[in-house]
């Protein structure tokens, strides 16, 4: 037999000047089940609690039904306080009469009319509810951190200092990504390689850190705190921990001319045996066997092999897939930038000498292909007047992508800094919509090069490039004096919008966490949980959330690195009890559960008789991975699966309760 | 209207523009405020703001034949409030001044044209404003001599109007700045 207390709550004049508490607490004690029912001022206080304390103790009740405000505010108050009274937590009901009633009610008849309408649904409810434990999920103290670019190396970096033992996949064969890739930074000018190189070693060298360079994360399969890992590691072709990177090999590699350095942006050639750059680490080259002659002309160059003093070079090294157990995910997987071809105004692909924006990066780099000195593709003469055109793809919803790209007026400013200074006399004209420029520095940075490089911004956009002997001619406008004007330069340079980095859908889908329509991974909450993903266990960095400059990926690994700690701090991780179960006698194995389920909670689980013959297939329910959203209760077609708290004889009760 | 960049005509331009300026027209980021307090506007045919964007393009053609340079009344509510201290007044009357040399006469405000004129030179004889000379001159070039008449015997009795101009003692330094200037 139930023996229910009832606790009304006025919450000063929240709720009682909107609703008659006392009619209130009057009627509910008729309920039959109701043993008390007393009204208080404020519930939440230490004498409110203490009151229900003493309640379940001195009435010794089965369960507590609190007609109060929403439960998000309190809930778990009350149910620390019955929960010290040796009552089970689940068996503490509220109805909401603050933010459903009071705060949106005038009519104090009618509102407490509803108020209680509210507290019999609860009562009827919590006549029903059985004891839910809560669920304890073992943790694997390692993480797998996916990208080597700074935001997925701050991440390890401070996972791995904090203790824990990290796994860094990168796809190429060093780590550094983009960043590696830039000549000097805004606003501050520090040379990239300078703060990058250090940080690259630390890496290595960290001894919590596992780099697998040249892999790719094949599968993942598991739930927080349990996850496997398959990494799929390419063949180098090279024995890593013999080879001293030298650089022997790839000077005696014959195929000097023909492959594009993908490093460079194809600005120069590498060779079939490579680094990407000189200060790679790991300083270990690769073949790349779609280029190397011993792959393609059945062994017959052995050039590299000849030369190598430690004789590391092994042809016949194959893909390695390597299994993980880990316990928290990062996913950096970083950007790439869209396809400059879709304006074949801008003369992309045509003219070489309009080059991206990350091409212009490695023409000014001292380890570029022209060692640092600005050189246009086409002739190699110096340029002396540079166009930029910004918002290449970005903020163009009918051809590009809607969203601005974030970096690109800070680093065309920076461009046209950087030239100014390295050829002196020379002219950049900018070409913007608008410059955003808010970061710490930022503005200041913009008007320096505006004011003290005397580069001109016009605003508006460019409608045609076309060749005139040695020069490009570029036709804009300039809105601010309402003219069509036209400019004679020697290289143009196109801010390209950022997008995801390409697969970076797949890497979502097979960590079964979401992305928006752009690719960009999508976080838990946009604003107050910016470092989850939508699945637990799954933390976010760096650009594959959507475009940002270097401190904020920093700042993005520093946090998924912060929430892996806290995690990993405590011994196990705990599951609210409130979760999916099947009944696994009625279950027909239809899997439409499965199918309806956001979280990849279900699993299919074989039912064996004593000779171990599959008797039938049952759906299944990890609880690391169910939420209790209930998608699967609406799609069982044989009424097998029920959340607990939640079940189908609880809320029938409760509607019932609604017509007496 | 198309221009055409020439590189080195605009940095002739704008160097010549910001020597005489004593100021730097990139300074300028474009927010509008000149424009937006102008009183006289209304009857520009480009923008304070539009004119120091199309100087600092090397716009040579439209800026110096422009009806706002001769508009401007140097009231300098402009250069007041120009968040990046710009001198925006300043701009209007070095403009006009190269329009001057160059022998470019306005198709519109050819008055205020000939009233600059000869404002400058009564200024440059006297160190400073002998109405009476300044009015006769203007009155005598725009051939208009009785304009305004019967103003003057007002004038005269409020002591606005004296029958006889006086020299500052210091014309020399008077004589230096316009040298200076030229």
């Amino acid at each position: 037999m139930s023996r229910i207390g009832v606790f009304v709550c006025w919450c000063g004049s929240n709720i009682a000047g909107t609703v008659d508490v006392k009619k209130l607490t009057e009627e509910a004690a008729k309920i039959p089940g109701v043993v008390e029912a007393v009204d208080y001022k404020y519930m939440c206080s230490d004498p409110g609690q203490n009151s229900l304390r003493n309640m379940i103790r001195e009435k010794n009740l089965t369960g507590v039904v609190l007609a109060a405000c929403s439960p998000h505010m309190h809930e778990n108050t009350f149910r620390k306080a019955a929960v010290k009274e040796g009552l089970n937590p689940y068996f503490v009901e509220i109805a909401n009469i603050r933010e459903q009633v009071s705060w949106v009610h005038e009519d104090k008849e009618r509102a407490t009319y509803k108020a209680m309408d509210l507290l019999k649904m609860m009562v009827e409810k919590v006549k029903r509810d059985r004891a839910i434990e809560d669920v304890r999920v073992p943790l694997t103290k390692r993480a797998l951190v996916i990208g080597g670019g700074i935001s997925g190396m701050q991440a390890a970096l401070d996972i791995a200092s904090g203790g824990v033992e990290v796994i860094l996949v990168e796809k190429e064969p060093s780590i550094g990504g983009r960043m590696i890739q830039l000549d000097e930074t805004f606003p501050t000018l520090d040379c990239s390689s300078c703060i990058m190189t250090p940080k690259m070693v630390e890496v290595s060298q960290h001894p919590n850190i596992k780099l697998y360079t040249y892999s790719e994360v094949e599968n993942v399969s598991g739930y927080i705190g349990n996850f496997n890992v398959k990494i799929k590691k390419m063949t180098k072709s090279v024995v890593e921990k013999d080879c001293t990177g030298c650089g022997d090999c790839w000077n005696a590699c014959p195929m000097h001319k023909n492959v594009k350095s993908e490093f460079n942006i194809n600005l120069s050639e590498r060779t079939a045996i490579y680094v990407p750059f000189p200060q790679a680490v790991p300083l270990v080259p690769v073949i790349d066997r779609a280029a190397c002659l011993h792959f393609k002309k059945g062994g017959k160059c052995v050039k590299c092999y000849e030369v190598c003093g430690p004789k590391c070079i092994d042809f016949t090294i194959q893909d390695e897939i390597i299994e993980e157990k880990v316990g928290a995910i990062v996913a950096a997987t970083g950007f790439d930038l869209m396809d400059n071809s879709l304006y074949g105004e801008y003369g992309y692909g045509k003219y070489k000498d309009v080059i991206s924006g990350l091409q212009f990066e490695r023409l000014l780099s001292a380890s570029g292909p022209t060692e640092g000195v600005i050189k246009r593709p086409s002739d190699g003469k110096t340029p002396q007047t540079i166009v930029f055109i910004q918002c290449v793809g970005s903020r163009d919803p009918e051809k590009g992508v809607p969203y601005c790209s974030k970096v690109c007026c800070m680093y065309t400013a920076k461009h046209a800094k950087l030239f100014s200074h390295k050829v002196h006399g020379s002219q950049s004209y900018v070409f913007y919509i608008d410059i955003r420029a808010t970061g710490k520095g930022y503005e200041e940075f913009i008007r320096d090069t505006i004011e003290k490089d005397g580069v001109v911004y016009l605003r508006g956009r460019v409608s045609k490039i076309y060749q005139d002997r040695d020069k490009l001619i570029i036709r804009g406008a300039d809105t601010l004096s309402g003219n069509q004007v036209e400019i004679a330069a020697d290289m143009v340079v196109l801010a390209t919008g950022v997008i995801p980095k390409k697969g970076s859908d797949k890497i979502a889908q097979m960590l079964g966490i979401s992305y928006d329509k752009y690719g960009f991974f999508t976080e838990s909450h946009p604003k107050l949980r910016p470092a989850e993903s939508s699945t637990a266990g799954i933390y976010l960095a760096g650009m594959a959330q959507g475009p940002r400059d270097i401190p904020e990926s920093v700042v993005s690994g520093s946090a998924a690195a912060s929430k892996i700690l806290g995690l990993f701090s405590k011994s196990e991780y705990e599951v609210e009890g409130t979760i999916a179960g099947v009944n696994k006698t009625t279950c027909v194995g239809c899997f439409y559960c499965q199918r309806v389920c956001a979280y990849s909670a279900i699993s299919k689980e074989e039912i064996k008789d004593r000779n171990g013959n599959v008797i039938k297939v049952v759906a299944n329910v990890n609880p690391g991975l169910c939420t209790g959203c209930g998608a699967c209760v609406n799609a069982c077609f044989s009424k097998s699966i029920d959340v607990k708290g939640y079940m189908d004889d609880q809320i029938y009760a409760e509607i019932r309760s609604l017509a007496i | 209207m198309k221009t055409i960049i020439n590189e080195q005509d605009r940095r002739n331009f704008v160097s010549q523009v910001e020597t005489m300026l004593h100021d730097k027209l990139a300074k300028c980021y474009q927010c509008g405020k000149c424009s937006a307090g102008c009183p006289v506007n209304f009857e520009m045919d480009y923008t304070p703001n539009q004119i120091i964007k199309m100087t600092e393009l090397g716009m040579q053609d439209p800026v110096l034949n422009s009806k706002t340079i001769w508009l401007c009344v140097s009231c300098n509510t402009c250069s007041t409030r120009c968040p990046k201290g710009f001198e925006v007044a300043g701009i209007m009357d070095v403009l006009r001044e190269i329009a001057t040399r160059k022998g470019i006469e306005s198709k519109t405000e050819k008055e205020i044209q000939v009233f600059h004129k000869v404002f400058l030179d009564n200024v440059k004889s006297n160190g400073r404003i002998f109405e009476l000379e300044l009015v006769g001159k203007y009155r005598l070039k725009t051939k208009r001599l009785f304009r305004d008449m019967f103003l003057a015997p007002k004038m005269i009795e409020k002591g606005k109007l004296r029958m006889s101009g006086d020299k500052v003692s210091a014309i020399n330094s008077i004589a230096k700045i316009f040298r200076d200037f030229e």
